[in-house]
């Protein structure tokens, strides 16, 4: 999931820088005091998900949990993304800090994407509400590998071509995050039900 | 007051212990090896040079295109494609011994996977001389020294490529762990920084709370 640097053109690089500054700008309005901990945990579990190697498809793949992170943090996912994204580039030289900006759209956007779609689902307890969990997790990497094929179509590969082999690699991770998402969801609501209501209220 | 705040942040560190607990749960099941990172690292050996390309941690790619660059001008020498093993060797080309070039050898494994390595002139110009040199040298004067008598300059060359030959796996393995891998503490390090720089914010948010 993690665009190389290097790969892409200064346009889309710029695009993406500019892109995450408003989506940033924008989730750190939504962070409250009660929020803080919430974040800063999803951003060390997204940081931490990089490293779990998923041994299955034609590459080494990785979780991504990015739907995880919609579905618990709307906006605030964006930061989250982000701070994770720079120390992945930092610490682990997964992507990079000139690609940050597009790295961080790939992944956050569809973690915003999924949150206002399943929403209306993640409001009706019981099965609608885990058939959103899982189609968050799922589509949220679905999303994703479009993402990065959009945004490698400016080095001259063919979109179809390069979304075809991202989406196929992926599709055990898709599968396995939607299930991580629903395990995720259903423990949280067993367990701190008021987090969820306090997300999924009004 | 008091009193129900501090139950309150209880509940809030019960539920952050109990998601870690499930979130280290969950990287237990699944092998916690390390991710997706294309890499390529390349060595000398005699007039040929050696590349492998893998996904960090162990996956080799396969099929993925390799560019061979003069560093200076950045003009492409030639280009290749790993095999199964995520292997791609090449000679030496001769305007590269000629002018000296520093090498620059780049991986393309698709989906914006990008690895580089740089190979330093000065690392392979050796192997190259030795390799070629006993060809023009070799056969003549091996048939005029008497036998038990060896020439000096031909024993040398002997040596020089046996040894070439015997270091070769010790240089790929040395070159391999040159490539930079995930370590412990880059990923505790990494969650500390996290959990540190939202306490920074929280506190903050909390002092701002508390005189408005």
């Amino acid at each position: 999931m993690h665009i190389s640097e290097g790969v892409l053109s200064p346009a889309v690089l710029a695009g993406g820088a500019v892109l995450t500054v408003v989506g940033t700008a924008v989730g750190l309005k939504k962070v409250d005091y009660e929020a803080i901990p919430r974040v800063a945990i999803l951003s060390a579990a997204f940081f931490v998900a990089s490293l779990i190697h998923v041994p299955l498809g034609p590459v080494g793949l990785h979780l991504v949990l990015n739907g995880l992170m919609g579905l618990l943090l709307g906006w605030m996912a964006v930061p989250a993304i982000l701070i994770a994204l720079f120390l992945q580039a930092l610490l682990f030289q997964f992507g990079g800090l000139t690609v940050l900006g597009v790295n961080t759209v790939t992944m956050a956007a569809p973690a915003v994407l999924c949150f206002y779609a399943y929403r209306g689902l993640l409001r009706h307890p019981g099965t609608p509400a885990a058939i959103g969990a899982f189609a968050c997790g799922f589509s949220a990497v679905l999303l994703s590998g479009l993402l990065v094929a959009l945004a490698l179509i400016s080095t001259g590969q063919a979109f179809l071509e390069v979304a075809q082999l991202v989406l196929l690699a992926h599709i055990p991770i898709m599968i396995i995050e939607g299930i991580i998402t629903l395990f995720i969801y259903l423990f949280l609501q067993k367990v701190r039900p008021e987090m969820l209501e306090g997300i999924y209220a009004s | 007051m008091l009193r129900k705040w501090w139950r309150g942040q209880f509940y809030q560190l019960q539920s952050i212990v109990q998601l870690s607990v499930f979130i280290m749960f969950i990287c237990m099941l699944t092998s916690p090896a390390l991710a997706h990172r294309a890499i390529i690292f390349a060595y000398a050996e005699g007039d040929t040079i050696h590349t492998e390309s893998k996904f960090v941690p162990d996956t080799p790619v396969r099929q993925g295109e390799v560019q061979v660059l003069d560093r200076k001008t950045g003009k492409v020498l030639l280009t290749g494609q790993t095999d199964d093993q995520g292997k791609f060797s090449f000679k030496i080309p001769a305007e590269a011994v000629a002018q000296q070039m520093d090498l620059e050898i780049v991986l393309d494994a698709g989906m914006g996977h990008r690895g580089e390595w740089l190979l330093r002139a000065d690392s392979y110009l050796k192997g190259v001389r030795t390799a070629t040199a006993p060809a023009s040298t070799s056969t003549p004067v091996a048939a005029k020294t008497p036998a038990g008598t060896v020439d000096r300059q031909q024993l040398e060359e002997v040596i020089n490529k046996a040894l070439e030959r015997q270091l070769g796996p010790i240089k790929e393995m040395l070159t391999e762990l040159t490539v930079h891998r995930t370590s412990l503490p880059d990923i505790i390090g990494g969650i500390g920084y996290i959990l540190g720089i939202f306490g920074l914010w929280a506190y903050f948010q909390s002092r701002r709370k508390k005189n408005p």
